[in-house]
């Protein structure tokens, strides 16, 4: 598969879409990736991940409710579409592919 | 932190809000809008009211990137596809729908042409004027020398320079690369073996002249040509009329009474754009030209050197003056140059690019009358208005017709149509329409082209038209017109909304009728503008023609270039008076209208110790002169054969009566200064006075005139009394051609008297002409208007029509609309056309008054042009069955 066009970001960014499906919305998408980094996430730079991600064709969106303190304005919630699934799946076998193949003394010497 | 002024403490910056509307594309717009605002809100609980501001107004920044800001693009399936597919689609629509509106596309593409073919025409006659000259190669480096003088007072400027100025300055400037000359000596009877032919288009050159002006040669060479005297150069046309086919070369012609010229060269015809048009140059040697500068001129043009600047020429010329001219004033006015000066005369010397004599140059003794640069503003602004009107008419027609078409708009849209496709079909019928126009256009220009020759006087012929960059122009500029008028109405109707249009509810009006009826208005105060000064024109050239002149125009025929008898001619004139319809021969070299001789003397009168002079024209006349013109005397006697004394004797004028302030005229003495020596003084008695008549323009007043007794025999004026003119013609011929070889010429001092006022005729037609086209065009845009405002009033009138009203009341009521709008373009234009025309009307020293009526009878004549244009819509409207019109709801 093309690896390529998948950056680290937009990597994560999805891989938290199919976390929180089916409530995944930029504002979720940043607080999660906030509790799971432990770094800050503006949720510009997610607005951004997920409309590259869209047109690549690895999610897909629809808006859903609006709350009072969004002003009365709708979510766009997004779901990882089938391709963006084979696209994870696949990143994660070249990932799981090397960790299998690193020699154990390697991995002791790091801890 | 202190809050800000933001009036809900809770909320994001409003501004930075606004910002985030503003540019972020509307199809992302809500959502990121709303996960900004509830992250905002997270904040405010997390970190406070202040901080979550920053934080939210840096967020906004971050949206500033094209990723957010980019609009969201249809993908039509038609748009990736060439569009020349549709273009063949749109073509055979747009045939179609002008085909089905037959009359409306007739009237646009008829509006539109007349506005472009008026203004094609205008941009011939334009860019011809503006070309003048600037042919020559360098022409950019060639200056007219010309001589300006003030002298009694009196400021002359004449076109010509003295003799050797021209010389002299090539001589002692190193800025002058050649310096070439002109004579000019009048007519000449050139004979040819037995042929004689008058040339009134000879000039005398140096032999440089068709090196410094671009006039190809022929035959012979260029430089040599008109080197040696008694050589001449003829254009292509001259030659053959002379010489045929054979070669002109080293045969001779007769130039009048300077000899036999030997022919050593043929040129090009002179280009119409030239300021000069010779049929023959002699050559410069042939003609005395005085070595003194005060009594020679030629007509000196002068080629500056590459890089060479004028000032420097002009510097040098200036010391001409006291180098060259003063040591002549003591010759020639008997004072030195320091006592000339302090009488406030003076002399200089003055350079015009030879590119600006045609339109800017009016000075003394011209080569030929020139144009005047005012002309062709006022042309150029004409057409602008001409083709800005009619394009404004043709948006105007077709978002008027368009109205109809607002179904298909419909349709089309809801079939998956998009803006642009929908504007891309309306461009394109409006740039067919105007290429129709423009075909028509070059139709009507065509078959216009030999009377606007005659109106404009020029000679223009069809490969003007066709050959020159002007054909590309005026394709370019119509697809322009097409894309900038048509523009309006597509996208008008591309932004028509599919529900409310197929619902049966027209978008178009309201907002654009004030402009519409603004629009129709103008046009209308320049269509009564125009016909006022029509009038006004037209009732001063027929005041002028009627006015009393104060002689006898009619059945006066004149003889020209009766000199040529010379001895031959007493007699001659008294064959002439043998003939039994002619009245009474008089030597008329001097006449009041067309050619005549000039004489200007100054007067000096003896009232008490002080001398009084006076410059006043002169006229030498015979006993018969009065007779035959039919000038009245008021006092004295006429001259006579039977006194002695004749030419002591003198007539006055009325005006000069007035002016010397004889209170008894007769038998008073004037003197004339002649050219200042004691031989040329004369003293005279008056012995009559005759009655004021016109023997100049009515521009001018009558002036003081002089009358001595003596015989000009360079024109013959016979009063003739027959109903068979050319009989009588031909029996004057026959005793002509058996006194004289010379050919023979003459005129009617009437048509003369009209010829005096051609230019003035040329204005009125001018009028005449761009008031109908003006009315015209008013009238395309009043139809345009009606048209459409009638059709958006179906309902209204069915209405009426159901509750009762009459056809007449109805179709009253759609007039009143227009009437109303005539009314206030004939307030509006009256003042102005009567300023312009009355501005125009000072220019004649005898001239009628204003006539208020024209404004009456311009406002009356555009009413019933537009009663009439209107009236065919609106009784077609108020006859509609009203079961139609209200059906379509």
């Amino acid at each position: 598969m093309r690896r390529s066009d998948l950056g680290e970001f937009e990597e994560v960014v999805l891989l938290t879409v199919a976390v929180l499906a089916p409530n995944a919305y930029s504002v979720s998408i940043a607080e999660e990736l906030e509790i799971e980094t432990g770094q800050t996430v503006s949720t510009g730079a997610v607005h951004a991940a997920l409309q590259r991600l869209e047109q690549k064709g690895y999610v897909t969106s629809q808006l859903g409710e609006a709350t009072s303190e969004r002003g009365g304005r709708r979510k766009r919630i997004f779901t990882v579409t089938a391709l963006g699934g084979r696209i994870l799946n696949d990143v994660r076998q070249v990932r799981n592919r090397l960790w299998d193949r690193i020699v154990p003394q390697v991995t002791l010497k790091w801890n | 932190m202190k809050k800000s002024t933001n009036p809900l403490p809770d909320q994001p910056p409003r501004w930075a809000d606004q910002l985030l509307e503003w540019f972020v594309a509307p199809h992302l717009l809500e959502y990121i809008q709303g996960d900004l605002h509830e992250n905002f809100h997270k904040r405010v609980a997390k970190v406070g009211i202040a901080r979550a501001r920053r934080e939210y107004l840096w967020a906004v920044f971050h949206c500033l990137t094209p990723f957010f800001t980019k609009r969201q693009t249809i993908k039509s399936s038609y748009s990736n596809q060439p569009s020349t597919v549709m273009l063949s689609n749109y073509l055979t629509i747009a045939f179609r729908n002008l085909w089905r509106q037959k009359a409306f596309t007739a009237i646009n593409i008829v509006g539109l042409s007349v506005g472009l073919a008026s203004c094609l025409l205008i941009v011939l006659y334009v860019l011809h004027e503006l070309s003048y000259d600037s042919y020559h190669a360098h022409a950019d480096r060639i200056y007219r020398m010309t001589m300006h003088a003030r002298m009694d007072e009196k400021d002359i400027n004449l076109a010509y320079s003295t003799g050797p100025s021209g010389q002299a300055l090539l001589r002692e400037s190193s800025g002058v690369e050649a310096v070439t000359r002109l004579r000019k000596e009048g007519a000449f009877l050139v004979k040819h073996g037995q042929d004689i032919i008058k040339e009134e288009k000879v000039a005398f050159v140096d032999s440089n002249f068709f090196s410094v002006f671009s006039l190809p040669m022929m035959k012979g060479s260029p430089k040599n040509a008109l080197a040696e005297p008694n050589t001449v150069v003829l254009t292509k046309t001259t030659a053959q009329k002379y010489f045929g086919k054979a070669d002109p070369i080293g045969q001779s012609l007769t130039l009048g009474n300077l000899g036999l010229f030997r022919v050593t060269g043929v040129c090009e015809d002179v280009p119409s754009n030239t300021h000069f048009h010779y049929d023959m140059f002699g050559s410069f040697e042939s003609v005395k030209t005085g070595d003194k500068w005060l009594a020679s001129g030629a007509y000196t043009y002068v080629r500056l050197r590459e890089g060479h600047s004028l000032a420097q020429v002009e510097t040098i010329s200036r010391g001409f003056v006291s180098k060259y001219i003063a040591p002549e004033i003591k010759e020639f006015f008997g004072m030195d140059f320091t006592e000339f000066q302090k009488k406030g005369n003076r002399f200089g010397f003055q350079f015009q690019p030879i590119t600006d004599i045609h339109l800017r140059s009016d000075l003394d003794d011209e080569l030929e009358a020139n144009s005047d640069a005012k002309y062709v503003y006022i042309f150029s602004v004409i057409a602008f208005f001409i083709l800005l009107l009619a394009c404004i008419n043709f948006t105007n027609l077709s978002t008027a017709g368009s109205a109809s078409r607002s179904k298909e708009v419909g349709i089309r849209k809801v079939l998956g149509s998009v803006r642009t496709q929908l504007v891309t079909q309306f461009l394109t019928e409006s740039v067919l329409l105007t290429f129709f126009a423009l075909v028509l256009a070059l139709v009507l220009v065509f078959l216009l082209l030999p009377s606007f020759n005659v109106l404009s006087g020029k000679q223009f012929t069809v490969n003007d038209l066709v050959n020159g960059r002007l054909l590309m122009g005026a394709v370019v500029c119509s697809l322009v017109i097409g894309l900038l008028a048509g523009s309006y109405p597509a996208f008008v109707l591309a932004s028509f909304k599919p529900i409310t249009v197929l619902k049966g509810k027209l978008q178009i009006g309201g907002r654009g009728g004030w402009l519409r009826n603004a629009l129709v208005t103008t046009q209308f105060v320049v269509s009564i503008g125009m016909i006022v000064a029509t009038i006004v024109a037209n009732r001063q050239i027929q005041f002028m023609q009627n006015k009393k002149v104060g002689f006898d125009r009619e059945q006066v025929l004149v003889l020209h270039d009766t000199h040529v008898l010379g001895a031959k001619a007493d007699a001659f004139k008294a064959e002439l008076a043998k003939l039994s319809s002619v009245v009474k021969v008089a030597s008329a070299g001097f006449l009041p209208a067309g050619h005549t001789s000039q004489n200007v003397d100054g007067v000096q009168i003896q009232d008490g110790a002080r001398t009084a002079t006076h410059r006043t024209k002169g006229y030498y006349i015979d006993e018969d002169y009065l007779p035959t013109l039919g000038i009245g005397l008021a006092q004295g006697r006429n001259f006579s054969k039977a006194f002695s004394t004749e030419n002591t004797s003198v007539l006055l004028n009325e005006a000069a009566v007035r002016t010397y302030g004889f209170k008894n005229p007769i038998g008073q003495q004037i003197s004339t200064v002649g050219d200042g020596s004691a031989g040329s003084k004369r003293t005279y008695t008056v012995v009559g006075v005759v009655k004021d008549f016109h023997f100049e323009s009515m521009h001018q007043h009558i002036a003081p005139l002089v009358i001595f007794y003596g015989k000009d025999n360079n024109q013959l004026a016979l009063r003739i009394q027959t109903n068979d003119i050319p009989t009588l013609l031909q029996k004057i011929e026959q005793q002509w051609k058996a006194t004289t070889d010379n050919p023979f010429a003459y005129s009617f001092l009437n048509e003369r008297f009209s010829k005096m006022y051609q230019s003035e005729q040329h204005i009125s037609q001018l009028f005449a002409v761009f008031a109908g086209l003006a009315v015209l065009i008013a009238c395309l845009g009043l139809f345009g208007l009606a048209a459409f405002t009638t059709h958006q009033r179906t309902k209204e009138i069915g209405v009426r029509k159901v509750l009762g009203s009459s056809v007449t009341g109805i179709v009253t009521l759609l007039l009143t609309d227009y009437l109303k709008l005539i009314l206030i373009a004939t307030l509006i234009a009256s003042p102005i056309a009567g300023y312009t025309m009355s501005q125009w009307l000072r220019d004649f020293a005898y001239r009628i008054d204003l006539p208020w009526w024209a404004f009456a009878l311009a406002g009356v004549l555009a009413t019933i042009v537009a009663v009439l244009t209107v009236s065919y819509l609106a009784i077609k409207a108020a006859l509609v069955n009203p079961v139609k019109s209200l059906k379509a709801e």
